[in-house]
């Protein structure tokens, strides 16, 4: 599945080999990272803690010269505390508005699931549109703007799973996982002095970034490659196992990501297997499975898997519309 | 530790059971052989294809199993054919000699040259090959469905087409398939799961299972009724449409074609006419042609005890009958055509002398005094005379003498003709008894004998005429149970009841007058037919011995006319209206046959009818069997001529059309050709696996390229020739 193989685009490239730097054996994270920035989406992060999420969306932003804002999520969060908060000011008998972390770059939503399901709304409201409104004032958000929210699996105790309708505004969902043995020994060995992350400086500035941005919109999409993305998400729908499908909303992201992918990759086309390695960390989340199938042991992860091997590559331009 | 033994002595057994079957369905390529060809011991072959199957199987290493069967060789070759001690020099050099000089046959291309040691050895090698490719296709790539199903072509077409009964050897074949496959399949199993044989428990209980389906489905099978053959024997038409020289009826038993042949051991089943001509004849009437007599009758044909002595001489003389008979001074000029295969000569009765003025010289000839066989021979080895003249004494037999005739036979007459072997049935001599019973004398009764066929509704055909079964005689079959054949049937019948009744008569082989295809007159005004005699001419008949007379000649075959002139003095015409007639060029006297009159002149044309409806069906055959050929032909190699026609055309259409057709071709071939590509797997990753194949990149260039096309709607005609150059490349790879 791994393409690093193919070559990156140049600027992409100096952005991973910093992100390299810090983390370990994280390259997929990573990449998947820039491709929910660069497609203008945010992510979602499941995993249990200290694997290296802070981390990873750190060094993201220090290699991208961004606003970096960290809002830690916990039962008694206010909606005041993400979006910011007018305070009377006794000087200029005003209120002024104090932004909240929401309105950074790049924001770390940590453990969004520990927090009540306003306060969740509050930060993915935002997310999706491009401003905010606070006390009656309408606040812009920053441009570029890349939420990376993590939680912990939902399992666990005190926690407020995200509805599904907010589950669909994250353009990814992915897990870190532990590093392997070799791995975590490098990762000792580099972290026992000065940790690295104070080391690195940015690679790409904050416009060149929007530009990058820009440069995706731009990747061509074909009609067949449209269309073979059409027949995953429907499969999605008709699969047996699966209680509600993949959104529209789901198709159009699934394109995004697999533009954002083709653009690292250095393509200004998408190819299908852009879209075959977006697949499973774009639909996943989008999907309830049937209780029967869940009982069986089926997972999202496996029904976007039987759906790739079942439906056919396009390799041929005569498909019927 | 202990498992690991326990599995590979199971796999063992396993491996080994699978490849003993593939030797027994190997066997049963070899039984018909000793049917269907003149091998006469097929035990020897068995033997040196078990041990070679025996050596493969234990894998030794080649340098120590080449030898072995080498040695194996030698011995078999020792035994059949070279008297010397074994790796003696003597020996050496007959196998050496022995293989120079079939090796200069096979450069010249004469086939029938080759010597039996040499053809052995081919057989034995062939043998070698078969062990390893079974050992292949049966123990290692475990696929062995091809074989059985190409055994069970190949007993159904002998099956078919020759006389072989292949009725059991397709059951047999049937039950071993049955078993090697479902061993096989569960031993593939075994491997796709990587389960031991010895972790799955009961691992045996299934060949229960196995054992059983195979019985019941081969007993439903056998048991079950069956459609009669649903079209009549093709074996005719095929065999008039191959054409050649004639191996003589009465070759091994096997169909055959009709012409003169040297070995009678095994007569019947059917045979085909066959036209190559093989000599001409100039001769005032229609002759019988005679080459040679046997006598000894074994039950299923003749053979030849009493060769010599023979004679070396410079001229030839052979008369079959005393002075007592009337004859004519006669000469008829032959000559040998290529379809002639025997060195021998053929002549006419009472042969008096040969011209030696147009004999070349360095010819003599062997007269083998009792059967009549006279080889000509050039130097020390046997040559074929072109033409010669050959004067004769044509014999007139005479109704009254005939009759009169002495039965007391000369005791050497008695010693020779009256042979008959002792497993003949007692109901031919009751039957020759009954035939003969109100006869007095030997000629009315050998006339009885001869006539009994057409007053019985004994039937003509060469169609469909079965060989003996191993306990049955050969008269005795066609006397009960058949009662239809050719001249082989009836002559040798004769000949069979006769000689139980006491009535010296041997067995005489040779062609009847052929085909009239010119009249001239010679220098002293004679008339002077031009006869064809071809391969369907050949024939045999019968002699019966008179004594004071000699031997007179019979012809108890249905349609055919005795060639032999008899006559009555004119004070003695009481009986026998048919017995007028004189010595006619063109109508021979056909006696106590009148139903069935005949000319051998319409029995030729007749012949000539058959085989031109033979020819017309055979047309149908060959067109429909070359049309399936280039079909097939076609069909095989339909990658490449396509491929070559594409090229043409993708040279020309510099279009996306053509393109994306072109690419999705490639992928067709290489599919086609191993690679598969699952409909799920994108083509740089499809391409990145048949250039791993390849050890290239050129497929993931084109894909690169193919991919801008189809999924960047981008216009590729720049790159136009490089993209041709790397489809036609891999194009090149995936069909070499």
């Amino acid at each position: 599945m791994t393409q690093h193989t193919f070559l990156f685009q140049p600027k992409i490239s100096e952005v991973m080999k910093n992100i390299n730097k810090v983390m370990i054996g994280k390259e997929d994270a990573a990449l998947l990272s820039l491709v929910a920035l660069l497609a203008r989406g945010h992510v979602l992060l499941e995993d249990v803690p200290g694997v290296g999420k802070t981390m990873l969306v750190k060094t993201l932003a220090k290699s991208l010269d961004c606003d970096f804002k960290r809002i830690q999520f916990t039962p008694d969060l206010l909606p005041s505390d993400v979006t910011g908060v007018s305070i009377y000011n006794p000087k200029t008998l005003e209120f002024e508005f104090r932004p909240g972390p929401i309105l950074g770059n790049i924001v770390l939503a940590d453990e969004i699931n520990r927090t009540s399901p306003k306060t969740q709304s509050a930060l993915l409201e935002g997310m999706e549109e491009t401003s905010l409104t606070v006390d009656g004032n309408t606040v812009s958000l920053s441009d570029p703007f890349f939420v990376m929210a993590t939680q912990n699996p939902i399992e666990y105790e005190g926690t407020y799973p995200l509805p599904e309708a907010q589950l669909d505004r994250f353009l990814i969902k992915m897990k870190m996982g532990y590093p392997t043995a070799k791995q975590e020994m490098e990762m000792l060995s580099k972290t026992s002095g000065k940790h690295p992350i104070h080391e690195i400086t940015s690679v790409l500035t904050r416009d060149e970034l929007v530009d990058l941005q820009k440069e995706v919109e731009d990747v061509y999409v074909d009609r067949t490659i449209n269309h073979y993305i059409v027949e995953l998400v429907t499969g999605t729908r008709n699969h047996q196992g699966v209680y509600l499908g993949v959104s529209p909303r789901g198709s159009i992201a699934l394109m995004k990501a697999a533009k954002a992918y083709a653009f690292i990759h250095d393509r200004d086309y998408v190819v299908p297997d852009d879209v075959q390695y977006m697949a499973p960390f774009v639909l996943c989340h989008r999907m309830i499975l049937t209780s029967e199938a869940k009982f069986e042991g089926t997972t999202p992860e496996s029904v976007v898997q039987e759906l790739l091997s079942t439906t056919s590559i396009p390799v041929q331009r005569n498909i019927s519309e | 530790m202990m498992d690991g033994h326990n599995q590979g002595r199971m796999t063992f057994i396993y491996r080994f059971v699978i490849y003993a079957i593939g030797f027994l369905l190997f066997c049963e390529w070899l039984r018909p052989l000793e049917t269907v060809t003149e091998t006469e011991d097929v035990s020897v072959f068995y033997i040196y294809g078990a041990f070679c199957f025996f050596i493969s199987f234990l894998q030794v290493q080649w340098w120590l199993s080449m030898p072995l069967k080498l040695i194996g060789m030698a011995f078999i070759i020792d035994g059949l054919y070279i008297g010397e001690r074994i790796f003696s020099m003597e020996w050496m050099t007959i196998v050496y000699e022995q293989i120079l000089f079939n090796a200069e046959v096979i450069q010249t291309r004469e086939w029938w040259q080759m010597t039996p040691l040499f053809r052995s050895l081919l057989f034995l090698i062939l043998l070698w090959l078969m062990s390893y490719l079974l050992y292949y296709w049966f123990v290692i790539a475990k696929r062995m469905f091809l074989f059985v199903v190409m055994t069970i072509v190949y007993v159904t077409v002998l099956d078919t087409f020759t006389v072989y009964d292949g009725q059991w050897a397709i059951v047999r074949t049937f039950v071993l398939a049955m078993l090697a496959l479902g061993l096989s399949s569960f031993l593939k199993e075994m491997d796709k799961e990587s389960i031991s044989v010895s972790n799955f428990r009961k691992a045996h209980i299934w060949v229960l299972p196995l054992v059983l389906i195979t019985l019941f489905s081969t007993i439903a099978g056998y048991a079950s009724p069956k459609l009669d053959p649903q079209w009549p024997d093709p074996v005719p038409y095929i065999e008039s449409a191959a054409g050649g020289a004639g191996a003589g009826p009465g070759g091994g038993g096997a169909i055959q074609k009709v012409g003169y042949g040297e070995n009678d051991s095994r007569l019947g089943g059917s045979f085909v006419q066959d036209d190559t001509p093989v000599f001409k004849a100039l001769a005032d009437g229609r002759r019988y042609w005679r080459i040679e007599s046997k006598d000894t009758y074994t039950g299923k044909g003749w053979e030849d005890t009493l060769a010599q002595p023979v004679n070396d001489v410079g001229n030839v003389e052979y008369k079959t009958f005393t002075d007592q008979v009337e004859t004519e001074e006669k000469s008829s000029f032959i000559r040998m055509e290529r379809g002639a295969s025997f060195n021998k000569l053929v002549y006419p009765y009472g042969l008096s002398s040969l011209n030696e003025e147009i004999i070349p010289p360095g010819y003599r000839f062997r007269v083998h005094e009792n059967t009549g066989e006279i080889d000509t021979v050039k130097g020390d080895s046997p040559g074929r005379l072109g033409e010669y003249v050959v004067r004769y004494d044509f014999p007139s037999f005479e109704y009254q003498q005939l009759r009169a005739a002495d039965s007391e036979d000369p005791e050497e007459i008695q010693g020779k003709y009256l042979q008959l072997p002792d497993s003949l049935p007692n109901r031919v001599k009751n039957l020759a008894g009954q035939i003969m019973k109100d006869k007095e004398n030997r000629y009315d009764r050998a006339k009885a004998v001869e006539t009994y066929f057409s007053a019985n509704g004994f039937e003509y055909t060469t169609d469909n005429v079965p060989v003996p079964k191993k306990n049955q005689d050969y008269v005795d079959q066609f006397l009960f149970e058949t009662q239809y054949g050719y001249c082989d049937n009836y002559s040798t019948s004769m000949v069979v009841m006769l000689r139980s009744q006491g009535i010296p008569a041997r067995w005489v082989k040779g062609f009847t007058g052929g085909e009239k295809i010119d009249t001239t007159a010679n220098g002293d005004g004679d008339i002077q037919n031009l006869y064809q005699v071809t391969s369907s001419n050949a024939h045999s008949w019968v002699e019966v011995y008179f004594p004071d007379i000699g031997w007179v000649p019979f012809e108890p075959t249905q349609g055919f006319t005795n060639n032999a002139d008899f006559y009555s003095d004119i004070n003695d015409e009481d009986e026998d209206g048919a017995a007028t007639e004189e010595d006619d060029s063109t109508t021979d006297s056909e006696i106590g046959n009148p139903q069935q009159v005949e000319d051998s002149a319409s029995n030729g044309s007749d012949a000539a009818l058959g085989s031109a409806s033979d020819r017309s069906y055979a047309w149908v055959w060959w067109t429909l069997a070359g049309a399936a050929a280039a079909g097939l032909v076609l069909y095989f190699t339909r990658y490449r001529w396509m491929t070559a026609w594409l090229i043409w055309r993708y040279r020309r259409n510099k279009d996306e059309k053509t393109y994306e057709k072109a690419y999705t071709y490639l992928l067709t071939v290489l599919n086609h050709k191993g690679i598969k590509r699952n409909p799920d797997q994108t083509l740089r990753e499809y391409a990145r696996m048949v250039d791993t194949h390849f050890q290239t990149n050129e497929m993931r260039r084109l894909t690169n390229s193919y991919e801008r096309t189809l999924y960047r709607n981008e216009d590729q005609s720049k790159e136009w020739g490089k993209v041709t150059e790397l489809w036609e490349n891999l194009i090149k790879k995936a069909l070499s």
